[in-house]
């Protein structure tokens, strides 16, 4: 047994509740629906200011996903326990960081996909190129995000107050790169070359080396210590 | 001698400025049973969490098929079965399901006669497709120490195994640990009090208050002559 076939295993685990229950993907489609109704209606954003406040509304909606989706990664762990279950089996703790984080990834984007849709609809944006450039940031943004939430929610999942410490760690340790993510898209949204927001994308891959291996490093004394 | 599945030595814990292990010296060999029997709060299931790895000793060593018990490798961890007050169930996966997912992370072979049997011994073959969520704590109990038995495991942690059990699970309990020792495998287990199963040896040990010392029958049975006063 690999550890690539046991993180596999325990990805389809996570997909198939989540197939089952459905819990994730309802919550996150209704969230990143109600953010948008609420800052396209707070914003109303004139033509040559949607792009910003386009891909403001985006991060916003990247933010509450991830928080979201990388709880929900680990809420089905912290049932009954089974987050023991899984530090004592063979796999290795970074291979298991690796199958949390594919299937925190995999909620987001479902909730951005949702997002990127009403995104259009209400900020009235072409879809098109320019749409498309935008994948590179917030796929970068996702990423990061993910890597980060993962890692804090399996900390938080085993506190008290697990539900409320994780946005309190996680939304400001991110702003580094939520900053840099804002500014790229409305750039990229706005027409801007790859080359004018080569600084923000810096930031961002650098954010993701970061918190990937730092999730992966130390996934294991999250997990295995009481 | 064969070499010990578990040592400790002089193992002890505190959480923050509560002791609950004083200084514990154990060794348990394969093929042999194990059972702590203790009252709430002993220090029993303490002392099974530092041996599946969940937690390091304050002062002491733990040991697991020699290796400390905190930093133990991906093939030790295998060859270890482990049943705790929680499941470790998923509860909107099916019985079946659940030993599914545990067989593949630990790789086992022949996952479908393994589970059939797992399921046929358990005497939950009839509800291999059903839901965990549903289930009593005693079919949950039964599916978890199928779960801890699905990778033939060399040592065996269970924590209060008989809890929440109807006679026939008591029954599949006991025999799953006959079982065990006969094939070599070390089985640990918690108990409130002192317990037989047919055929099978004993090695008993008293907890209390984080001390474990040999369990002695005639001891305990003075002490409860002299609470009735007689």
């Amino acid at each position: 047994m690999t550890n690539t076939s046991a993180a596999l295993a325990v990805l389809r685990k996570d997909l198939r509740l989540e197939v089952r229950t459905g819990q994730s993907t309802i919550a996150l489609f209704a969230l990143s629906l109600l953010i948008m109704v609420v800052l396209v209606f707070a914003l109303d954003p004139k033509p040559r200011e949607r792009f910003d406040a386009g891909a403001g509304a985006l991060w916003v909606a990247l933010i509450f996903a991830g928080v979201l989706g990388a709880t929900r990664a680990l809420v089905a762990e912290s049932e009954s326990g089974c987050i023991r279950a899984l530090a004592l089996s063979p796999i290795d703790p970074a291979a298991l960081y690796a199958a949390k984080l594919a299937s925190a990834l995999i909620f987001m984007a479902v909730a951005e996909a949702a997002a990127v849709g009403l995104i259009v609809l209400f900020f009235n944006l072409d879809v098109g190129p320019q749409l498309a450039r935008v994948a590179l940031p917030v796929v970068l943004g996702t990423l990061g995000f993910s890597a980060l939430a993962t890692l804090l929610a399996a900390i938080s999942s085993r506190t008290r107050a697990g539900d409320l410490m994780l946005p309190l760690l996680a939304v400001p340790m991110f702003i580094p790169a939520l900053i840099a993510g804002v500014k790229a898209s409305g750039a990229l949204l706005a027409g801007a070359g790859f080359s004018e927001v080569g600084k923000w994308i810096g930031i961002l891959v650098a954010f993701d080396a970061l918190f990937v291996t730092l999730g992966a490093l130390l996934f294991e004394y999250v997990i295995g210590e009481e | 001698m064969a070499e010990p599945v578990v040592e400790t030595r002089g193992l002890t814990k505190s959480f923050g400025i509560t002791p609950v292990l004083r200084g514990v010296d154990l060794r348990v060999f394969p093929s042999s049973v194990t059972c702590l029997i203790g009252a709430n709060g002993a220090g029993k299931s303490t002392l099974l969490r530092i041996l599946g790895g969940f937690g390091h000793p304050t002062t002491g060593t733990a040991s697991v098929f020699g290796e400390h018990s905190h930093s133990m490798t991906p093939a030790i961890r295998r060859s270890i079965g482990m049943v705790t007050h929680q499941s470790w169930l998923y509860p909107n996966l099916t019985a079946r399901e659940n030993l599914e997912f545990y067989a593949s992370i630990y790789g086992v072979r022949d996952v479908h006669r393994n589970i059939d049997q797992w399921l046929e011994r358990s005497g939950l073959a009839a509800f291999a497709g059903e839901r965990v969520r549903g289930f009593s704590r005693g079919m949950e109990q039964r599916l978890s120490l199928a779960r801890a038995m699905i990778a033939d495991p060399r040592l065996l942690l269970l924590d209060e195994p008989f809890s929440a059990l109807d006679p026939q699970g008591v029954g599949f309990a006991c025999g799953l640990i006959k079982s065990s020792v006969e094939r070599g495998c070390a089985v640990m287990f918690t108990a409130h009090v002192a317990l037989e199963i047919e055929g099978v040896n004993i090695d008993r040990y008293e907890m209390v208050r984080g001390r474990l010392s040999q369990y002695h029958e005639e001891v305990k049975r003075g002490r409860l002559r002299s609470l009735l006063g007689r």
